[in-house]
């Protein structure tokens, strides 16, 4: 899999999707699919309607000025707004063809296939060892040594493995901010998911660090579907194989990223992109 | 993979699966998970129930408790000054009036006291000694009242006795109303006394919850008040005193509910004396000094009903006393955020 | 500008009055202490430590109370601080939006601060009276009602401070609440509960007026906990009323170790939160 190059244009372009996202690919597999989703902060309606895929092993980027609900909408893949009261969606999202919204939806279940890591790298207070393990040994009753696999397995996924193997039993808060984050995805990617969400990843990181970040989801999405929220356009461009805009709670347009970059529809996504505003 | 890209994945990576072979069976897992959660969740919501189960006990168990002598002395037992064990006549106008006139003098003095102090840390001191200082009211407020207690009874007691009491008798001995209400002898011990102990116990509360309301007020508001040219004191009562007012308030009440309810630094030096004395300086008695003198002593149901319908009283007054300041403390509390 | 000077006068006045406040309060402090300070070393010896309060006019130690006085801390702590951290969890994460969490919070602050005779008289009829005897375990259970709200309140307290960040990055990876606040926030919110639960005991250690009535007191030393039990506050206040010298000075030396595990206990507790602090 390459990445988009922009100058030479798209490799292997699926029919452009503008707005209903009529006629998919039928090479791709629509891991999720948002299907008329509104969301309510209280009384105040933070996304209108909105539909759009998730490809499996392809990276989808939401961009759009802040406030315009990408984040939000990344939040309801995994249902994580359901910590807080006063925060509810309509409509249908399917992941695997099962709607995630329903009430009978299993949490604990849905948020270990459908994994995500946050924009500041969130650590928690014990070994890099534990970080990753204890989220292994709570669905699986492994031997030691298996379980040392799993963690070895998912450091080296997110290429971390060379420089924390001599200090697996270092608090994981002694990790520079980079590192941090990529262990909150090695910690994401050790529960094995197959769906990752990335909510600004790189927005906490120097460009260094940033670089990693990005070359490992190139890398990650082999074998998940990937959704990344980026604040960044040319990072959007980098990464990603389709791309979303979204504006005041709405989605603007959906398409591959060579279009959206080249030539997007709506003005509003233009003027977006050329930085006419946002 | 293009070539301009450092490499920065590991070589091995290639070999390691990324999903499991065999997803894992996760519903029993899944079942297991979802029972330790509403277990733990039910055991959280019990315990904090419990809380509410505790007050509710202390009520009820202090009603039924007192119902004896409530039933017998009815609301005479409010306003009566009698309190005869060989009778079994109890009345408890003397220990409420001991319990409000000691708290008087001890907010009289630990008010402005602790204001003042507050002024001097958030406005006159140093910040090298604002720490020292803070410290040293927080270990006066954590020193136990028993303490407090032994001291006034074996060193502040024998002091007063000599020097301030003696005094004051003759001070003002030839004014009218003041001569009832410091007619001598001096005992040492008495209403007074113990007025002084509480005001030195509840200080360290004043002081501090002030202080922090204080240090709460907005710099730019005194900035602004400095920059019209007012003096430090002007700042002090235009702009600190009325932002911090609700606060303040609220920590004199919580304040004066420890004091209405202080029991071991009262006994040692109040006295145990039923009456209502006009003078400060005779002995009299509190609710709590009551209650923790006679209570195992208490001969007959009556008697012991009796002191259970005091402490009922104490536990009613202080109860309303500190839903105010908490409230009174909540409203600052959400203004500062 | 003799209005200008009259209130630069005004505010010299009342500045210097913050001052001498806050030296008459400093200055009692060290009054206190002083007395305290020097009484007990003058009262304290070996035989305080290793001998049975004494009967009246004879020579003796504390040894009994302050053994009574850590049997019931202990069970209080035991008791109290399970239930403290349990309902302060609720609090702070299953019912941080509930309603029910304002009323157990408004409640809880008027426990931490009600008269602690109160509670002995509750502890008295519900225990006491029913058992028909006084007992070191009902003094316990005082002691129990007392540390519960400084529980309480700390664990609500360090559990919000747990970043939310923290929080839902662990339910993303798909564990349950439980898991997520026993891996997560207890973690992260360690110190600061240690902390609270030595200002509990801190507290507990100095009460007198709870166990006059529920553990009552005992000469003699005893492990039993189903009967009275000696414990120093109570001892302190009986041989300080006492007319006896040798009793007088037993009490001062129970004051000085009460005051001593008192500070030593908060000053652990200050130096445990600057430490998290420090993080």
């Amino acid at each position: 899999m390459t990445s988009v190059d922009l100058s030479n244009g798209p490799k292997s372009v699926p029919t452009p999707i503008i707005g209903t996202h009529a006629g998919l690919d039928s090479e791709l597999e629509e891991k999720i699919s948002v299907r008329n989703v509104n969301f309510y902060y209280g009384d105040n309606r933070a996304l209108k309607s909105i539909s759009v895929p998730l490809y499996s092993q392809r990276v989808t980027a939401f961009i759009g000025p802040s406030g315009c609900g990408k984040s939000t909408l990344l939040r309801i893949l995994n249902r994580i707004y359901d910590l807080y009261p006063n925060q509810r969606a309509e409509g249908e999202v399917l992941l695997d063809g099962d709607n995630i919204l329903d009430p009978a939806q299993d949490l604990n279940l849905l948020r270990a296939r459908v994994g995500m890591v946050f924009q500041k790298p969130t650590p928690f207070p014990m070994s890099i060892y534990e970080n990753i393990a204890f989220g292994i040994r709570l669905y699986d009753s492994l031997s030691k040594s298996e379980l040392d696999g799993r963690v070895e397995s998912a450091l080296k996924r997110a290429a971390l493995w060379t420089e924390v193997k001599d200090k697996l039993h270092a608090n994981g808060l002694s990790l520079s901010g980079g590192q941090q984050q990529r262990l909150c995805i090695a910690r994401t990617v050790a529960v094995q998911p197959e769906v990752i969400l990335l909510d600004e990843p790189c927005s906490a990181l120097d460009p260094i660090s940033t670089a990693k970040i990005e070359e490992l989801i190139e890398e990650l999405k082999t074998d998940y579907a990937i959704a990344i929220v980026t604040h960044n356009m040319q990072q959007a461009a980098r990464v990603s194989d389709y791309t979303a805009f979204m504006y005041l709670g709405e989605l603007v347009e959906f398409d591959t990223t060579s279009k959206m970059f080249t030539s997007p529809v709506d003005t509003r996504t233009q003027d977006y992109i050329t930085g006419r505003f946002g | 993979m293009p070539s301009r890209r450092m490499p920065v994945v590991d070589i091995a990576l290639r070999d390691v699966p990324a999903v499991a072979a065999t997803p894992p069976d996760r519903k029993r897992v899944l079942a297991r998970l979802r029972l330790t959660n509403s277990s733990f969740r039910t055991l959280t919501l019990l315990a904090s129930i419990l809380v509410l189960v505790i007050l509710g006990g202390v009520i009820i168990a202090l009603i039924e408790g007192s119902l004896p002598a409530l039933r017998q002395f009815g609301f005479g037992f409010l306003v009566s000054e009698r309190w005869n064990p060989v009778t079994e006549n109890f009345g408890a106008l003397a220990p409420i009036y001991g319990t409000v006139v000691t708290s008087i003098i001890a907010m009289m003095i630990a008010v402005p006291f602790g204001l003042l102090i507050a002024v001097f840390l958030t406005e006159l001191c140093p910040p090298w000694l604002r720490r020292p200082i803070g410290i040293a009211i927080e270990l006066l407020a954590g020193i136990p009242s028993i303490i407090y207690g032994i001291w006034g009874l074996f060193v502040f007691a024998p002091f007063l006795q000599r020097t301030l009491q003696p005094a004051l008798i003759d001070l003002f001995g030839p004014i009218p109303v003041l001569s009832t209400l410091f007619a001598g002898p001096p005992y040492g011990i008495g209403t007074l006394t113990a007025g002084l102990i509480l005001a030195i116990m509840v200080l360290p509360f004043i002081t501090s919850i002030s202080r922090d309301v204080f240090e709460a007020v907005p710099p730019v508001l005194k900035e602004a008040a400095y920059g019209l040219g007012c003096t430090t004191w002007e700042v002090v009562r235009y702009v600190v005193i009325p932002f911090a007012r609700v606060g303040v308030t609220g920590g004199v009440m919580l304040g004066l509910g420890r004091a209405l309810g202080e029991t071991m630094a009262v006994t040692f030096v109040i006295g145990n004396a039923h009456r209502i004395s006009g003078s400060l300086l005779a002995p009299g008695t509190t609710i709590s000094a009551t209650i923790a003198n006679e209570f195992t002593e208490a001969l007959g149901d009556l008697y012991t009903s009796s002191l259970v319908a005091l402490g009922l009283i104490l536990f009613v007054i202080t109860f309303f006393v500190l839903a105010i300041a908490r409230y009174m403390l909540m409203r600052i509390e959400r203004r500062i955020g | 500008m003799n209005l200008y000077a009259r209130r630069r006068a005004t505010s010299r006045v009342v500045m210097a009055m913050s001052i001498g406040a806050t030296a008459i309060g400093l200055g009692w402090l060290v009054l206190v202490l002083g007395a305290l300070l020097w009484n007990g070393f003058t009262s304290l010896s070996i035989a305080v430590f290793t001998e049975m309060t004494p009967p009246p006019g004879a020579a003796g130690g504390l040894l009994n109370p302050i053994l009574g006085s850590l049997m019931m801390s202990a069970v209080a702590v035991a008791v109290g601080t399970p239930i403290g951290i349990l309902a302060g969890t609720y609090m702070a994460e299953y019912g941080r939006y509930s309603p029910l969490s304002s009323v157990v919070r408004f409640i809880n602050d008027i426990l931490l601060s009600a008269p602690s005779i109160v509670v002995g008289l509750f502890i008295y009829e519900v225990v006491v009276r029913p058992m028909g005897h006084f007992s070191g375990l009902a003094g316990s259970i005082a002691l129990a009602v007392l540390v519960i709200p400084v529980v309480v309140r700390t664990t609500e307290d360090m559990l919000l401070t747990v970043p939310k960040e923290l929080r839902e990055a662990a339910t993303a990876l798909g564990l349950p609440r439980s898991h997520v606040i026993a891996n997560v926030s207890y973690r992260a919110a360690r110190a600061g509960i240690i902390t609270g639960i030595l200002l509990a005991v801190a507290r507990i250690s100095g009460e007198t007026a709870p166990l006059l009535f529920t553990a009552l007191n005992n000469q003699f030393f005893s492990a039993d906990m189903n009967a009275p039990l000696a414990s120093l506050p109570v001892v302190i206040f009986q041989f300080a009323m006492s007319p006896y010298p040798e009793w007088q000075n037993l009490a001062w030396a129970g004051a000085l170790i009460i005051t001593f595990a008192v500070l030593a206990l908060s000053i652990s507790a200050r130096a445990l939160a600057a430490t998290r602090n420090a993080q």
